[in-house]
């Protein structure tokens, strides 16, 4: 059961379009940065499979210019 | 020639009385010119105790305050008038007082309990030491916006609220250091305490019965090591 | 969106995905700020394994709730159903569980083999163990054998630990630390009023208008306390009195601080008296009905020398010898040698004279460990005694402990050469009914006392001892004087087997070691302060073959063939032990609260009588044992009468002389507890205060040419120390005075104490000895 966290940096501008886009997926969360135009994004999904397809989408986000993985956990079910 | 000897003995035993005198208040004044260097003192960590328990009297006032959300600081601003963390900020108003105003005459009044400015439509922040007087030692007014010279010095970074936890729930460790800022509750508590880092028990005026600093700023302290090597006898 | 509370594992560790993610933004943008991350960044926890227990450190006894996730313990918080702390904690209780983990953990028995210690399995080091206190048995007798366990064992560990010598060996050979911080206390009790501990509770703290502490740093000692005294002083304007030898953080909260000369505690608290005697302020109907005048003798000595003995004999006296006896503590005499002013003197009798105002005294190891320790609890019994303030609410002179379980276990359960669970040894009927209830041959219990801990390890030194067992205590840090017992230890006459948690300079010294579980990987029970048992269930379980140290002490017991005296099972030991050692204490007097109890409930106070509490014995009010028909019953003596005690001043045993002009006190800090084996390994407290030192008044310093950090040596006539200085830092210690702290194993200060003691508690004066200072 995969949790990542990334940094998104949207489009100059865009940072709220990003966040709306983003918290339309219920597997992720999302810390907008108050004075800077980064947004942190919490990945929380089932297996890896999902994990992959939840990432092809948010990936096609337009307003979306980066995303950068910072850290990763794999928990076992308990 | 008894009493001419007696005569010439007396002159002689005042002359050198006279050389004996005269050097002795000549190495006197040879000393006093002389200034002892003392050498500096160590820091090894041990936080001073002056001022912990000073601002307790109003303990339950700022218990019972309504927090004023309309005019409360942030860490946002917090560090905008501090050229580093710890740094003594600059004074983002005028002086009400005029240039020549020091102390109790001018920025204690404000500065000493606090409370709300009309003019500046926000709450005097308090200072941690009003025993200090001449506050614009440390303390300058910002009267230009431009620069002199582009200035290259970076930020350091601010620690953070909120992070300083060792355990989940934990009382933080104090991020900071403490000379002359003591007192805990004349930041940590009151409208003019940013909201990130207002303490929500003041009542509770022992703060360092929980919240130990975290000295690593200053000096790494290693984990505990036995070394068994002391050099008693 | 992001919410602050914390459901499962996975919040949290979804909120480190977040803190990592912050971090790497952080260092991207600097100043980057997550607006109201105030609480929330680090959960709260709400959703952890929340389980009660009390704190593992002071004789407090705070309630705790330690929160823990897959068999891990990783948070703790104030249990806020304990009328103790109410929710709050002190530093090092929030952070207890954290020592768990340290690297250097012990997890496996160590055996010494041709001088290196090899790992073994723990069934084998545990016959070692046996075989080799059988022999030792066979060849030099039972009293070739002793035992040194813990204020901080639990009730079932000391329990066993008695019942092992004195029942089944047959040895008094049994003493504990709290010999070295409670025994004046006890011993103070027991003569005032026949009957041991407190007689009031910390409910006091909310009643009294005045807190006056003895010698006494509450603010770092017993801060939880001292945090409720300070919360009346603010809301309802009570008032502290600090009157002490060093100006502490206490000092800085207190209304008003005094100052006095070492050892002449003892001429102020009768100068005290003098004033309420002849200012008219005594109750004297209280006193008529209630007290009764005794002297005993006088200049007892001080226990320096080998195999000393001492035994007061009391005679009693009439009010018109107490009153002449007075006469020579005038205020105005007593000033010129305790350099506290005559104003100061009259202030302190008038606030204990005034009918109107409601004092507290408290003290602990600065009237304690104190050469007339016994004396100057009496006298603290006296000012109170004279005024009949006691056992009330907000009145009454209170005692605090320094240990988790010095009353529950070492005093209670009795791990004291002299004691028995009830009663002490010398007594035909407590031998008996410990007989009964062990199920052994009344005659095997030995009538005399032997060893107190000084001279305990006096007797290993000699090789007198030639097998000792330490469990729960670090005595080569702990002890005074530790030049002479650290080499005893390290005699080949002398088997030593030390069960601890982490290697300490004790352990250094062993033979065997053995692993033992840590607090919370146990279920035991501790008696704190105010006479309140608490019980805790096991939490987590402990890394390697640490077992608990009850269970080892039975199975050694087992080995040397006396398993029949202990039928206890390993998962369930702790009730079946707690309800057999119940039955000694059955009784309105000392009733203990059954387990059911004690398992749902935040710990009961005793005398637990009809479901009840007792929170002020003595009192007809509130104690259901007084019988007498009066307000007041001290059912402890046979007459129902507290002694008042005429005690003089006497001298310390060494004072600063030409050669070696400073008093060294010793104590603690807020960070560390004790020699500092557990709260050294606790990353945030050692961080805090990472090493001892030595405190200076700054005029001291001066004139010495010291300045802050240098190193410097401090000497005794028996061994030295060198610390780095401090000047006006943590403690203020008056003029002529130096203070250090002894948690620092690497910076052994007990090297340089005195073992001077009181002859009536045999406790140690850690507090008073000469030494000089030069830089190092």
């Amino acid at each position: 059961m995969p949790i990542k966290s990334y940094l998104a940096h949207p489009i100059t501008g865009m940072k709220n379009d990003l966040i709306v886009s983003l918290t339309q997926y219920e597997q992720c969360e999302v810390i907008p940065a108050e004075n800077n135009e980064v947004v942190i994004l919490i990945t929380d999904t089932q297996d890896d499979t999902e994990e992959h397809i939840l990432k092809e989408k948010i990936e096609a986000i337009p307003s979306l210019k980066l995303l950068a993985m910072v850290s990763g956990f794999n928990t076992t079910k308990n | 020639m008894k009493k001419r000897l007696g005569i010439i003995s007396f002159f002689v035993i005042l002359f050198i009385t006279f050389i004996v005198i005269w050097n002795y208040s000549y190495k006197k004044g040879l000393e006093e010119a002389y200034i002892p260097i003392k050498e500096q003192s160590l820091d090894f960590g041990i936080p001073s105790e002056k001022g912990v328990f000073t601002r307790a009297e109003f303990a339950l006032d700022y218990l019972n305050m309504p927090v004023d959300e309309a005019h409360q600081r942030s860490l946002e601003t917090y560090y905008d008038n501090r050229a580093y963390p710890g740094a003594p900020p600059s004074i983002p108003h005028e002086l009400l007082k005029g240039e020549r105003g020091i102390g109790g005459k001018a920025c204690l009044q404000c500065h000493q309990n606090g409370g709300f400015v009309d003019k500046f439509d926000a709450y005097a922040p308090v200072t941690p030491h009003p025993e200090m007087i001449n506050c614009r030692q440390c303390h300058v007014a910002q009267n230009t916006q431009t620069l002199f010279a582009i200035s290259n010095a970076t930020k350091i970074q601010a620690p953070k609220a909120g992070v300083n936890n060792a355990l989940p729930g934990s009382p933080p460790m104090m991020p900071h250091g403490i000379q002359m800022r003591e007192n805990c509750l004349s930041c940590h508590a009151g409208p003019a305490a940013p909201k990130e880092i207002r303490v929500t028990h003041p009542e509770r005026v022992n703060c360092r019965q929980c919240h130990v600093p975290d000295i690593r700023e200053f000096a790494d302290v290693e984990i505990f090591r036995r070394t068994n090597n002391h050099q008693n006898e | 969106m992001y919410t602050s509370t914390l459901t499962d594992r996975r919040e949290f560790i979804k909120k480190m995905a977040i803190l990592s993610a912050m971090t790497a933004a952080a260092t991207m943008f600097p100043g980057i700020i997550f607006a109201e991350e105030q609480e929330s960044n680090i959960p709260e926890g709400a959703n952890l394994d929340w389980k009660k227990g009390p704190c593992r450190f002071c004789g407090v006894g705070c309630g705790i709730l330690v929160g823990t996730e897959n068999g891990k313990a990783v948070a703790v918080k104030g249990d806020p159903n304990s009328s103790v702390n109410k929710g709050l904690l002190c530093v090092k209780g929030y952070h207890q569980i954290m020592c768990i983990q340290a690297k250097d953990r012990l997890t496996h028995a160590l055996v010494k083999k041709n001088g290196a210690y090899v790992k073994t399995p723990l069934n084998e080091a545990l016959d070692i163990v046996a075989n080799k206190m059988k022999e030792t048995i066979q060849e030099h007798g039972k009293d070739a054998v002793a035992m040194y366990t813990s204020g901080q064992s639990t009730i079932p560990e000391g329990y066993v630990a008695s019942k092992f010598m004195k029942g089944a060996i047959g040895t008094n050979n049994l003493d504990c630390n709290a010999r070295l911080c409670m025994a004046s206390a006890v011993a103070g009790f027991l003569t005032s009023f026949g009957a041991d501990e407190p007689m009031g509770c910390y409910e006091d703290i909310d009643h009294a208008d005045y807190f006056i502490t003895w010698g006494n740093n509450m603010a770092e000692m017993h801060p939880v306390l001292f945090s409720r005294m300070l919360e009346q002083k603010n809301r309802r304007g009570a008032k502290i009195i600090d009157f002490a030898t060093r100006t502490t953080r206490s000092s800085t909260a207190s209304n008003r601080s005094i100052l006095f000369e070492p050892q002449t505690d003892l001429a102020v608290a009768n100068a005290i008296c003098y004033e309420i005697v002849h200012n008219g302020w005594m109750n004297k109907s209280f006193v008529e009905k209630h007290c009764n005048f005794s002297k005993g003798l006088t200049n007892m000595g001080y226990g320096l020398e080998d195999n000393y003995s001492f035994n007061d004999k009391p005679s009693t006296i009439d009010f018109e010898a107490y009153k002449k006896f007075l006469e020579e503590y005038t205020p105005e005499k007593v000033a010129k040698y305790s350099k506290v002013s005559v104003k100061d003197i009259k202030y302190l009798a008038a606030i204990y004279g005034d009918p109107n105002k409601k004092v507290v005294s408290y003290w602990c190891m600065g009237m304690n460990q104190h050469t007339r320790g016994t004396w100057m609890n009496n006298l603290v019994y006296n000012i109170h005694l004279l005024t009949g303030k006691i056992s009330q609410p907000g009145n009454g002179p209170f005692s605090l402990t320094g240990q988790p379980s010095a009353c529950g276990t070492a005093r209670e359960v009795g791990t004291f050469t002299h004691k028995l669970p009830k009663g002490v040894v010398t007594n035909e009927k407590h031998r008996r009914l410990a007989a009964k209830i062990w199920k052994v041959p009344y005659e095997r219990i030995p009538p005399k006392p032997t060893y107190h801990a000084t001279e305990m390890f006096r007797a290993v030194d000699r090789g007198d001892i030639k097998f000792i067992w330490t469990q729960v205590t670090n005595p080569l840090v702990s002890l005074p004087k530790t030049g002479r017992y650290r080499p005893g230890m390290e005699k080949d006459s002398c088997f030593v087997v030390v069960s601890d948690v982490f290697p300490t300079p004790t352990s250094d010294v062993a033979d065997v070691i053995l692993p033992a579980s840590w607090h919370i990987e146990k279920s035991g029970l501790y008696g704190n302060s105010e006479r309140r048992t608490q019980h805790w269930d096991k939490m987590v379980e402990g890394p390697g073959e640490t077992t608990p140290d009850a269970w080892m002490t039975i199975e050694v017991a087992k080995r040397m063939g006396f398993g029949d005296l202990f039928p206890y099972s390993e998962e369930n030991h702790v009730e079946e032990i707690y309800n057999e050692y119940r039955q000694f204490h059955e009784g309105p007097k000392h009733g203990m609260a059954p387990l059911e109890v004690l398992k749902k409930e935040s710990g009961a106070i005793w005398p637990y009588v009809d479901g009840k509490s007792t929170q002020w014995r003595f009192n007809a009010k509130y104690d259901p044992a007084c019988t007498n028909g009066e307000d007041f019953h001290f059912y402890g003596k046979p007459d129902g009468k507290a002694v008042i005690w005429e005690r003089p001043y006497e001298p310390a045993p060494e004072v600063p002389d030409a050669a070696y002009p400073f008093w060294l006190n010793t104590g603690r800090v807020i960070e560390h507890w004790h020699t500092g084996s557990m709260t050294r390994r606790i990353p945030v407290l050692h961080k805090a205060m990472p090493g001892a030192y030595v405190e200076f008044h700054p005029e001291d310093a001066e004139a010495l040419g010291i300045r802050n950090g240098e190193n410097i040596k401090v000497s005794s006539r028996r061994g030295s120390c060198v610390l780095p200085a401090s000047i006006n830092e943590r403690g203020l210690p008056t003029k002529g005075q130096v203070f250090v702290p002894f948690f620092d194993e690497n910076m052994l200060i007990n090297d340089v104490t005195l073992d001077a003691f009181c002859p009536i508690s045999k406790e140690p004066d850690y507090k008073k000895c000469a030494v000089k200072v030069e830089k190092a």
